[in-house]
C-alpha cells in the first residue's frame, strides 16, 4: 500500500512541477521523467501484487520509451536554445489562441 | 346608361393618364371635357328617371366576398339619395374639367391633372352608387387617395406635400372609425348591404349606438367636422379647381352622404343622433367664427365649407337627413361657384390670394364680381337664392327638432356670421379701395376667357335656381317637411342673413376690433394644441418606446445583433484560455483529466 502512496505522490509532484514551474524547460523534462518513473513504480507494484509478469514487461518498455523521450526532448531543447538563446518556459508563448 | 356614368370617368382617367403624352395638353383636356359633359348629361337623364318617374334601379353583379359568415356582393343602387349625389358630382366635376382646361393652361402636366380629376370623379361615383358598405369603402378610400394626389399636384412645393400628407393621415383617423363600424355592423346584423340592413334594424341591438358613433367618426374625418377639420384649410395648397371639386362639392360631402345612407341606423339610436347634431352645430359655429377673420381668400371659402358641412351634419343629427342632402345639393352649386370665382380673381391678379392686397377690382372684373356676389349671397342665405331654401329649412327644423335648443342658437349665430364673412370677402376683394402692389396693379386686368367663365355662369344659374327646383324632389316622401314654428322663428334666418350682409357695408373693419382676434385667426389654436397634446407625446412615444426601446433595444438585443455579440465575446474569452504558456496547458489538462475522472 505504501508503494501505491509513494508512486501517487511522486506522480503528483511531477505534475505539480510541470504546472508550477515557470523558469526552466529542463526542470519540466525532469518532471516528465519523474511522472514516468512514478508510473513505472506503480506498474511494478501492480505486477508484484497481482503476481503477473505483464507489469514488468511494461515497466521495461516504459524505461525504454522514457530514455528515447528524454533524448529527443533534450535534442529539441538544444536546438531551441541554439535558435533562441534561452530555454525559459516564460518565453515559450509564441502560439497564443 | 347607368354603368356608363361610372365607367366614363374611369376610361377618361386611364385615357388621359396613360395616353396623355400622345394626346397632348389640348387633346387630353378637350377629350376629358367632352366625356365628362356627356356623363353629366347622362346623369341628368338618370335623375329624371329616378326623381321624376320614381323608378329606383338596383343592379346586382354577383358575389364578391363569399364565406359562411360574410357574404358581400358587388352591386349598384340608384335611389333618390344616389341620384342627388350623382347630379352634384357629375355636374360639378364636368364644369371643373372645363374650367381647368383654361385655368391650368400654362401647366405642363395638364393630362395628369385631368386624369386625377376623372379618377376622383370615378371613385366618388363608386362611393355613392354602391349598394353595400364594403363597396362604399372602396370609393371612400379612393377619394382620399385622389385628394392626396390632387393636393400634391404641384409636388415640388413643400407646403403642398405637407398638406397632402396631413389630409391623407387625418382622413385615415376617420377611416378607422368607418372600418370599425363596418365590422360591428357585420357582427351585429350579418349583412352589409343597405337593403337587408335597413329591414333588419330594431332598437334592441345593444351595439347600435356604437355603430352609429363610429360611423359619425368616419363622417367627422371625411367631412372635416370639429376635431378632425384641420386638414381642410390646409388642403387649399392644391390648385383652385381641385379645391372647388374636392373640398367644396364632392369629397367632403362623402361624410354627409354616409350619414344620410345610414339614416335607418341613426333613427334607432337617439344618443348618437344628438351627438351628430352637436358635432355639426359646433363645427358650423367654430368654422364661421374662424372664417370671419381669415385673410386668405381660399381659406375663407374653405372655412365656410367646413361651416356649411356642419349644417348638413347637424341636419342629419336632427333626424332629418333629407334636409341635409338638400343643403348638400344647393351648397355644391354655390360653393363650387365661389371657389371657381376665387380662382378667376386669383388668375386675374397673377396668383395673389391675400384679401388684404386686393380691392377695387370691380372695374376690371365686373362679370366675376356679379358671379361672386350671387355665390356669396346664396351662401349667406339671401332670400330666393339656393342657400336660402335649404338653410332656412334646417334652421326651422333645429327649432322644431325635439332636441337641444342650443343647436338652434348655434346655428342661428352661424347664419349671421356666414352672411357677414361671405359678403366681407366680396367687399374686400371688389368694393374696397385698391390695395394692390404697384407691380400687380399695372397688370390688372380683364376677365379670363369664356372657357373659364362659362362654368361659372352655369354654376351661378344653379346657385340661383337649384334650391327652388329641388325643394320637393330631394326628400324621401317627395314632400318638403313643414316645420311648425312661430312666425318670428320663421323670419329669423332672413333677418340674420340680411343683417349680416348690411353689417359688412356699415362696419367693414369690424373684424379687426373683435375680441379674441388672434385666437380666431389661429383657428381656435386647434393645430398647436393638437400638436402639443397629441402630436408631441405620440412622436415621443414613437421615438423613445417603439424605436429606441423596442426596435433598437429589445428586438436587437435579443435578436441578431445581441446574439452575434454574445457569441463573439464568448469565443474570445474561450480562446484566451489558450495563453501559449505550457504550464497553463498542463493545468488545464490536469483539470480536464481530474474532472473526467470525477465524472466516471
Amino acid at each position: 500500500m505504501s508503494y501505491l502512496m509513494l508512486s501517487t505522490i511522486i506522480l503528483l509532484m511531477g505534475i505539480l512541477g510541470i504546472i508550477l514551474n515557470r523558469s526552466n524547460l529542463i526542470i519540466m523534462l525532469m518532471c516528465i521523467e519523474l511522472i514516468l518513473l512514478a508510473s513505472t513504480i506503480l506498474l511494478l507494484f501492480g505486477s508484484y501484487a497481482l503476481n503477473t509478469l505483464l507489469g514488468q514487461v511494461f515497466a521495461i518498455m516504459i524505461l525504454t520509451v522514457a530514455a528515447a523521450e528524454s533524448a529527443t526532448g533534450l535534442a529539441i531543447m538544444v536546438n531551441y536554445y541554439r535558435l533562441r538563446g534561452t530555454i525559459a518556459v516564460r518565453a515559450l508563448n509564441l502560439l497564443r489562441g | 346608361m347607368y354603368l356608363l356614368i361610372i365607367l366614363i370617368p374611369l376610361l377618361n382617367s386611364v385615357g388621359a393618364g396613360l395616353g396623355g403624352r400622345y394626346l397632348g395638353s389640348k387633346g387630353a383636356g378637350s377629350l376629358t371635357c367632352i366625356w365628362a359633359t356627356i356623363a353629366s348629361l347622362l346623369s341628368i337623364g338618370l335623375c329624371y328617371e329616378i326623381l321624376i318617374n320614381g323608378s329606383i334601379v338596383y343592379l346586382e353583379f354577383g358575389r364578391w366576398i363569399e364565406s359562411d359568415l360574410l357574404s358581400s356582393g358587388l352591386g349598384l343602387q340608384f335611389d333618390i339619395v344616389t341620384a342627388i349625389m350623382l347630379i352634384v358630382i357629375t355636374t360639378i366635376s364636368g364644369l371643373v374639367h372645363i374650367y381647368s382646361t383654361s385655368y391650368m393652361r400654362e401647366d405642363p402636366h395638364l393630362p395628369r391633372f385631368m386624369s386625377y380629376l376623372s379618377l376622383f370623379t370615378f371613385f366618388m361615383l363608386v362611393l355613392v352608387t354602391s349598394n353595400n358598405y364594403v363597396q362604399l369603402f372602396i370609393g371612400w378610400e379612393g377619394v382620399g387617395l385622389c385628394s392626396y394626389l390632387l393636393i400634391n399636384f404641384w409636388f415640388t412645393r413643400v407646403q403642398a406635400n405637407k398638406a397632402a400628407v396631413k389630409a391623407m393621415l387625418i382622413n385615415r383617423v376617420g377611416d378607422i372609425g368607418l372600418i370599425l363600424a363596418i365590422i360591428l355592423i357585420w357582427k351585429e346584423f350579418g349583412v352589409l348591404d343597405y337593403c337587408s340592413l335597413s329591414s333588419s334594424i330594431d332598437s334592441c341591438h345593444s351595439s347600435l349606438p356604437w355603430i352609429c358613433i363610429l360611423l359619425t367618426i368616419g363622417a367627422i374625418g371625411k367631412s372635416a367636422q370639429l376635431g378632425l377639420h384641420t386638414w381642410l384649410p390646409d388642403a387649399m395648397e392644391g390648385p383652385t379647381p381641385v379645391s372647388a371639386l374636392i373640398h367644396a362639392a364632392t369629397m367632403v360631402t362623402a361624410g354627409v352622404f354616409l350619414l344620410v345612407r345610414s339614416a335607418p341606423l341613426f333613427d334607432h339610436s337617439p344618443t348618437a343622433t344628438i351627438i351628430v347634431g352637436l358635432v355639426g352645430s359646433l363645427t358650423a359655429f367654430f368654422a364661421a367664427t374662424v372664417g370671419l377673420v381669415q385673410s386668405d381668400i381660399k381659406k375663407v371659402i374653405a372655412y365656410s365649407t367646413c361651416s356649411q358641412l356642419g349644417y348638413m351634419v347637424m341636419a342629419c343629427g336632427l333626424a332629418n337627413s333629407g334636409s341635409g342632402l338638400y343643403h348638400l345639393l344647393t351648397h355644391a352649386f354655390f360653393k363650387a361657384l365661389l371657389f371657381l370665382g376665387a380662382g378667376s380673381i386669383i388668375h386675374a391678379l397673377w396668383d395673389e390670394q391675400d384679401l388684404r392686397k386686393m380691392g377695387g377690382i370691380i372695374r376690371g372684373l365686373p362679370l366675376t364680381y356679379t358671379l361672386m356676389l350671387i355665390g356669396s349671397l346664396s351662401l349667406a342665405g339671401f332670400p330666393y337664392l339656393a342657400g336660402f331654401y335649404s338653410k332656412d329649412l334646417i334652421l326651422e327644423l333645429a327649432y322644431n327638432g325635439y332636441c337641444l335648443i342650443a343647436i338652434y342658437w348655434l346655428a342661428s349665430i352661424t347664419a349671421f356670421l356666414t352672411a357677414f364673412y361671405a359678403l366681407r370677402l366680396v367687399y374686400l376683394s371688389f368694393i374696397n379701395g385698391p390695395n394692390l402692389t404697384r407691380a400687380r396693379g399695372r397688370y390688372i386686368s380683364q376677365e379670363a376667357d369664356w372657357v373659364l367663365l362659362g362654368p361659372l355662369l352655369v354654376l351661378a344659374i344653379g346657385g340661383i335656381l337649384v334650391g327652388y327646383i329641388a325643394q320637393n324632389t330631394v326628400f324621401a316622401g317627395g314632400i318638403r317637411p313643414l316645420p311648425l314654428v312661430p312666425s318670428t322663428v320663421a323670419v329669423m334666418p332672413v333677418i340674420l342673413s340680411v343683417g349680416g350682409i348690411l353689417l359688412v357695408f356699415i362696419l367693414p373693419t369690424l373684424v379687426r376690433s373683435l375680441p379674441l382676434f388672434n385666437f380666431l385667426v389661429r383657428a381656435w389654436e386647434f393645430t398647436p394644441i393638437a400638436n402639443y397634446y397629441i402630436g408631441r407625446p405620440m412622436w415621443k412615444f414613437g421615438h423613445i418606446v417603439s424605436y429606441r426601446t423596442v426596435d433598437r433595444g429589445v428586438l436587437e438585443t435579443l435578436g441578431p445583433t445581441g446574439i452575434a455579440k454574445f457569441i463573439i465575446t464568448l469565443t474570445q474569452n474561450l480562446s484566451s484560455l489558450q495563453s501559449g504558456y505550457i504550464y497553463n496547458y498542463a493545468l488545464i489538462t490536469l483539470l480536464g483529466v481530474g474532472i473526467s475522472l470525477a465524472l466516471l
